[in-house]
C-alpha cells in the first residue's frame, strides 16, 4: 500500500498525463463552448479535479475498463447510464465518471444524479456540481437528456452504496425512475457494473436503526475508515433500447418488467466480473475470502 | 388613442417602460401613480403623474376619469422591507383593489409584476423551474408569505376572470441595470460583500431595458398567463461578482445566517431570506416567454447586463 502511495506522488507530476487530460478536455470544449453550464459544471475546474484524482484512478484503484462493444456508443448520443452502487462513500461514481472521460470515446461528462441531501453539504456541493453532478430530480434529468447530455443513475440509491459487508455485491431494490426517464426522452439505457469498489471499505456493519433514529442516510460502523486500494473493474454493457410503444406513464407492472431485465443484466456482468477479479491486496482467493474481502 | 396606467411610476423600470410605450404608441396617454415622490415627467402633456397611495379611495377616481387600455402594476412593495403590516396592506389589499377596479372599469389588459422569489431558493430546487412549479418561498421564511400570496392572488384572479380581462403575471429573475436599485443589485455592486464560502449558486439576470421591452410587447403578443422572465444564460455568483470586479469575503454559510440575525438591525440591511438566494440556486425556465416573443427579445446577455449595472454605480459614487 505504501508503494502505491509513493507511486501516487510521482504520478502527480507526470507531464504525459497532463497532456492526455488536456487533449480530452479540448474535445469536450466542443460540447461546452463556454466551459460552463446552468447546473454549475465548470470544465476548467473539472479538469483540475480530474488531474488531481488521476493517480487515484490509475494507480491507487488501478481501474480497468471493459467494453462489450465500444462502437455501440461511439456516436456520442445521450444515454441513461445505470450501474450498481457500492463503496460506502460513492467512490464508484467518481471512478465511472472518470472512465467515461478518459477511457470511453467520445469522452462524456456524466451528469451524476445525486441524492437530495447531497446538495446541502457545504463545499462538497460545489466540487460535485463543478464536476458535473446534479440533483437527482426528474425535471433536471429530462432537461439534461434533451440537451444531449448523458446522465448516470444508481437505481439502488443509498441502500446500494451503504451495505454491510455480508451484503456486498447483492443488488438492492431498483427504483423505476431511470426507465421512465429513458422512455420519456427516448434514449437508450447503458448498463454498467462496477466490481471491486465494495472492498474499498471492508468489514462494515451498517447500523440502519441508529441511522434512522438520528435521521441520517447511513451509519457505517467499521474498524477502518480509510479507503483501501482495492482494484476496481468497470464493465460497460451494450445499450438497451426500450420498446417504442411503451409509455413513460405506463403502469408499474409494465415498467418493472424492464427494471428486472436491466437488473439481471447488471447482475450477470457483476458475476462475470467477480470471476475475473484481480487479487485483493495481493492475497490469494482463499485468504481474501477468509478476511472477508 | 390609448390610455395606460402605470402604478409604481417612480421606479426605475417604470421610467424605461414609459419611453418604450411612447415609442411604440406615440399618441398614447400615460397616467402614473406612486406613493413615493415622483421626480420625472413633470410638465408633460402626455404623462400625468399623481402621488397617492393606491389603497386610498381617491385611487378609484382615476379609474372613473380615464378609460384605460392597460394597467401596469409595478408597485409591489419590496419584501426586503421589514414593515410586514404595510406590505400586507399594499401588496395584498392594494393588489386586490387594482384588479377589481380594472375589471369594473373595463380595462382590457393588466400586466402584473410578481417575482421569481416566489419559488424560493431551496437546496432541492431542480434547475429551470417552470411556471407551474410550486411557490415554496415561505417554507423556510414565513415572512415571505405575502409575496407568495400576492402572486397566487393575481394568478387565481387571472384564471377566474380570463374571459373578461386579459392578465399577464410576470415572474422575472433579478432585474438589473443602471436605473434599478433593488437589494440584489446593491449586494452585487458592494465591494467586500460576504459570499458563502461553501456554496456557489447559479444566477439569472434580465436587463432593465429588456424587461421594459417585454412588458411593452406583452400588450400585443402575450396571451393571458404566468410567464417566467429570464435571459437564457446562467452564471455563478462568484463569476457575477468577478464580472463586476467586486472583491468578496467568503464566509461559511452557517456563520452568515447567524451573523445576519445578530447584525441586521445595526450593520447590515441584507434580509435574512436573501442569504438563501446567495446559497442555493433558483433558476427559472423561460421557454413559455420565448415561445411567444422569440429568443431575440433579450438584447443583453448576463455579462452585459451586469456591466451596465456597474457603470451606473461607478458614476453615482
Amino acid at each position: 500500500m505504501l508503494d502505491k502511495l509513493f507511486q501516487l506522488k510521482d504520478d502527480l507530476y507526470d507531464q504525459k498525463i497532463d497532456q492526455r487530460i488536456d487533449r480530452v478536455f479540448e474535445e469536450l470544449k466542443n460540447q461546452y463552448p463556454t466551459g460552463e453550464d446552468a447546473w454549475g459544471l465548470n470544465l476548467k475546474k473539472a479538469k483540475t479535479i480530474l488531474k488531481k484524482s488521476y493517480p487515484l484512478y490509475t494507480k491507487y484503484f488501478d481501474v480497468r475498463v471493459f467494453h462489450r462493444e465500444p462502437s455501440a456508443i461511439s456516436d456520442g448520443r445521450p444515454l441513461v447510464i445505470v450501474s450498481n452502487h457500492s463503496g460506502q462513500i460513492a467512490i464508484d461514481a467518481m471512478l465511472v465518471s472518470m472512465a467515461f472521460v478518459l477511457d470511453v470515446h467520445p469522452p462524456r461528462i456524466l451528469r451524476q444524479m445525486v441524492e437530495r441531501f447531497f446538495t446541502k453539504i457545504p463545499f462538497v456541493n460545489i466540487w460535485a456540481s463543478e464536476g458535473g453532478a446534479v440533483l437527482g430530480d426528474r425535471k433536471n434529468c429530462q432537461k439534461l437528456l434533451e440537451r444531449g447530455e448523458s446522465v448516470m443513475a444508481f437505481p439502488e440509491g443509498v441502500p446500494g452504496v451503504a451495505k454491510s459487508t455480508k451484503d456486498y455485491y447483492q443488488l438492492q431494490y431498483f427504483t423505476q425512475g431511470f426507465i421512465r426517464m429513458a422512455l420519456k426522452s427516448k434514449v437508450d439505457i447503458l448498463p454498467v457494473a462496477v466490481v471491486g469498489a465494495e472492498q474499498i471499505f471492508p468489514w462494515v456493519y451498517q447500523a440502519k436503526d441508529i441511522a434512522k433514529f438520528f435521521g441520517i442516510p447511513a451509519l457505517p460502523l467499521s474498524p477502518l475508515y480509510f479507503p483501501l486500494p482495492s482494484p476496481v473493474d468497470i464493465y460497460i454493457g451494450n445499450p438497451i433500447t426500450l420498446p417504442s410503444d411503451l409509455s413513460s406513464d405506463a403502469g408499474d407492472d409494465e415498467i418493472d418488467e424492464h427494471v428486472v431485465m436491466i437488473k439481471n443484466i447488471i447482475k450477470e456482468m457483476i458475476d462475470e466480473g467477480l470471476e475475473q477479479r484481480r487479487k485483493v491486496f495481493g492475497l490469494s482467493e482463499d485468504l481474501a475470502k477468509k478476511f472477508g474481502l | 388613442m390609448r390610455n395606460f396606467l402605470i402604478i409604481g411610476i417612480a421606479g426605475g423600470l417604470a421610467q424605461i417602460l414609459v419611453k418604450k410605450l411612447l415609442a411604440e404608441y406615440p399618441d398614447c396617454n400615460i397616467v402614473g401613480i406612486d406613493s413615493r415622490y415622483i421626480p420625472f415627467f413633470a410638465g408633460r402633456d402626455d404623462i400625468k403623474t399623481i402621488r397617492m397611495k393606491y389603497t386610498r379611495n381617491q385611487f378609484e377616481k382615476v379609474f372613473r376619469e380615464y378609460v384605460f387600455d392597460a394597467v401596469f402594476h409595478l408597485a409591489r412593495m419590496t419584501h426586503a422591507s421589514n414593515n410586514y403590516e404595510e406590505r400586507v396592506s399594499q401588496n395584498l389589499i392594494g393588489t386586490k383593489r387594482i384588479l377589481d377596479l380594472s375589471k369594473r372599469n373595463k380595462v382590457k389588459k393588466i400586466i402584473f409584476f410578481s417575482t421569481y422569489h416566489v419559488y424560493g431558493a431551496l437546496h432541492d430546487n431542480p434547475m429551470f423551474l417552470s411556471e407551474d412549479s410550486l411557490p415554496r418561498a415561505s417554507i423556510n421564511h414565513p415572512e415571505l408569505r405575502d409575496v407568495v400570496e400576492m402572486d397566487q392572488l393575481a394568478t387565481n384572479w387571472m384564471w377566474k376572470n380570463q374571459n373578461e380581462i386579459e392578465t399577464i403575471v410576470f415572474r422575472p429573475c433579478t432585474i438589473i441595470g443602471a436605473k434599478i436599485k433593488n437589494t440584489m443589485t446593491r449586494y452585487l455592486t458592494t465591494p467586500y460583500a460576504p459570499v458563502c464560502a461553501d456554496f456557489n449558486p447559479m444566477f439569472q439576470f434580465v436587463h432593465e431595458e429588456d424587461m421594459a421591452l417585454i412588458c411593452c410587447h406583452s400588450l400585443k403578443k402575450l396571451p393571458t398567463g404566468v410567464y417566467n422572465v429570464a435571459g437564457s444564460d446562467v452564471i455563478g455568483l462568484d463569476r457575477a461578482r468577478e464580472v463586476l470586479e467586486m472583491p468578496s469575503i467568503p464566509i461559511p454559510s452557517f456563520v452568515l445566517h447567524a451573523s445576519a440575525k445578530l447584525t441586521r438591525a445595526v450593520f447590515w440591511r441584507f434580509p435574512e431570506y436573501l442569504i438563501d438566494y446567495i446559497q442555493y440556486s433558483c433558476i427559472i425556465d423561460n421557454n413559455l416567454l420565448i415561445q411567444h416573443l422569440g429568443e431575440d427579445i433579450f438584447e443583453y446577455r448576463a455579462k452585459e447586463a451586469l456591466l451596465s449595472c456597474k457603470g451606473e454605480s461607478d458614476e453615482s459614487r
